[in-house]
């Protein structure tokens, strides 16, 4: 698969000991901050930004990184961007090298009694959501249009049934934009955490009336050639096959759109078909396409799968693996049993360990024991975390093995220009000193000229190695 | 032809792998994991489960992000 692909997350953070009320807020925030600074000043990983970069991002807010990602605080938020990618094992790894990041900073600073990161989107006592944002480098004529993108909604609205990472209870978000049914059996436990929050089809804001597809055109390359899709309506997974699944099924499907290859299909009303498939737990997921004709969301995945056999089939490695996954995992989801996916899916994993646990306890769905649990499964430290004693014990499947998960803390993804950035990087830390700007799109170094890297495709390896050899004769 | 038209769109002339590249060591298809119930010996997940604070998620109160 010729990818770029990168994925942000926002981690929740779960304090111990008393609440505080406003007190906690604070707490949280220099938590953040002496995780952030272990990070860059006592272990080195990347240099801190220097200069304002927007008015919410003062100098010394965050930075770039080893690995060419980038950490940050945001919003009352931990956030980390993956460097751009380019197959989905690079991908995986740099989304792990995340977690590692920060449980290895809480780790070696004795924190872990204090304060747990939490990979999920959502909290149960307030209608708050935080991302998990996709980004996928498409040409700049890809067909961003609202009839050139049914499709692709058709596909986004229902790849849930295999990219959710499940929650217990829903959110009515209080928005004007939407009508809110009020006649609906209570839900329990849904597969989407972020289905409840999209409100809209199309939009360009992120923290309001989030969209189905966000139409913010911010390439962070050259805006002649691409244009970067940015999605906020997926769920941060736990999981490495879902991730890989999620990013291969998705890129592969808009490679159908922007060829005009894509099956004909619409969804009436997406945005409550979005919601309403995260909450059937029957698995039946009935919806109505475009012309009120009534399928299921598997058959809508199948005549996408279909369509890329068709025209990718045998075309790549990744691409391959993504074709085999993707229809084993539908043949299994036919069958309406959570067991036969939850050794690849989250929200499957997640409400059998939630199901059998409240049996054995005698719990009735809404005790909010659950709810800890819920977040417990997203808990990034081994020790804790429920998804991670799965993985530990085999009982779900991993991409990339522990041994390899290391490396990407400190090492780009290949074949990206994360790669330049890496280097650039690596010689800010080497030569300190000297000032710096950093960007997704350049470097520039003591106010010399600004190297472009607008092209996410390239290393510039030997363009930024050329670049500091000349900042050094200066 | 539809194939060949996405290679060139997205073919770099420096994309080599650097060396070392970490995709060397792993393997995407590893083995079958084990269905969820089918562990033997002490259950380690049920267990953590249940030292989980029931009202923790009480204290989890977050500012809306992105």
């Amino acid at each position: 698969m010729k990818a770029i692909m990168g994925l942000e997350t926002e981690y929740g953070a779960l304090l111990t000991g008393e609440m505080q009320g406003m007190r906690d807020l604070f707490r949280q925030e220099e938590m953040f901050q002496k995780v952030r600074d272990h990070l860059f000043f006592s272990q080195r990983m990347g240099v801190i930004d220097q200069h304002q970069r927007a008015y919410d991002e003062p100098p010394g807010n965050g930075g770039f990184l080893l690995n060419g990602g980038r950490l940050y605080i945001d919003m009352g938020h931990v956030e980390y961007a993956t460097p751009e990618c380019h197959d989905l094992l690079d991908l995986v790894r740099a989304d792990r090298a995340g977690d590692a990041l920060l449980q290895c900073a809480v780790d070696e600073m004795g924190l872990s009694n204090e304060i747990s990161f939490i990979k999920n989107n959502i909290d149960h006592q307030t209608l708050a959501t935080f991302g998990s944002h996709e980004n996928y480098l498409v040409a700049r004529d890809f067909p961003f249009t609202e009839r050139g993108m049914e499709p692709l909604v058709a596909f986004l609205v229902t790849r849930q049934i295999f990219t959710g990472s499940g929650r217990i209870g829903a959110a009515y978000v209080n928005d004007s934009l939407i009508a809110i049914d009020s006649e609906q059996p209570p839900v329990t436990f849904q597969i989407s955490q972020r289905a409840d929050y999209i409100v809209n089809k199309f939009y360009q804001w992120v923290q309001m009336n989030r969209s189905i597809v966000n139409t913010r055109d911010e390439p962070l390359a050259d805006p002649v050639q691409y244009r970067r899709m940015h999605l906020l309506l997926g769920d941060s997974n736990m999981s490495e096959f879902a991730t890989a699944l999620k990013f291969g099924t998705t890129k592969i499907v808009m490679d159908l759109v922007s060829e005009g290859l894509a099956p004909s299909v619409g969804v009436m009303d997406p945005v409550r078909t979005c919601r309403g498939l995260s909450h059937d737990m029957s698995m039946t997921w009935k919806l109505q396409d475009a012309e009120g004709k009534i399928l299921t969301a598997v058959e809508v995945q199948w005549q996408f799968l279909e369509a890329a056999s068709r025209a990718y089939s045998g075309t790549g490695e990744d691409v391959d693996w993504v074709l085999r996954e993707w229809e084993a995992l539908l043949v299994d989801l036919g069958k309406k049993d959570p067991a036969l996916v939850s050794d690849r899916l989250d929200w499957a994993a997640k409400y059998l360990m939630i199901d059998r646990f409240r049996k054995e306890e005698k719990l009735e769905w809404t005790d909010p024991w659950l709810e800890s649990l819920d977040l417990e499964y997203h808990n990034i430290d081994p020790a804790k975390g429920l998804f991670l004693i799965l993985e530990e014990e085999g009982r779900h499947r991993r991409l990339v093995p522990p041994s390899a998960l290391g490396s990407g803390r400190e090492c780009p993804p290949a074949m990206t220009r994360a790669e330049g950035r890496s280097i650039a990087v690596r010689k800010l830390l080497e030569k300190p000193g000297l000032s710096y700007i950093i960007q997704w799109f350049g470097v520039q170094v003591n106010q010399s000229d600004v190297l472009y890297m607008l092209d996410p495709l390239k290393t510039y390896r030997s363009e930024v190695e050329e670049y500091f050899r000349g900042i050094e004769e200066v | 032809m539809h194939k060949e038209q996405t290679w060139k769109a997205t073919w770099s002339p420096d994309r080599q792998p650097i060396p070392g590249s970490p995709k060397k060591d792993v393997q995407k298809d590893g083995p079958v994991p084990k269905r969820p119930d089918s562990g033997k010996g002490p259950d380690r997940l049920m267990d953590r489960m249940r030292k989980v604070d029931p009202n923790q998620s009480e204290r989890y109160r977050q500012r809306t992000g992105e």
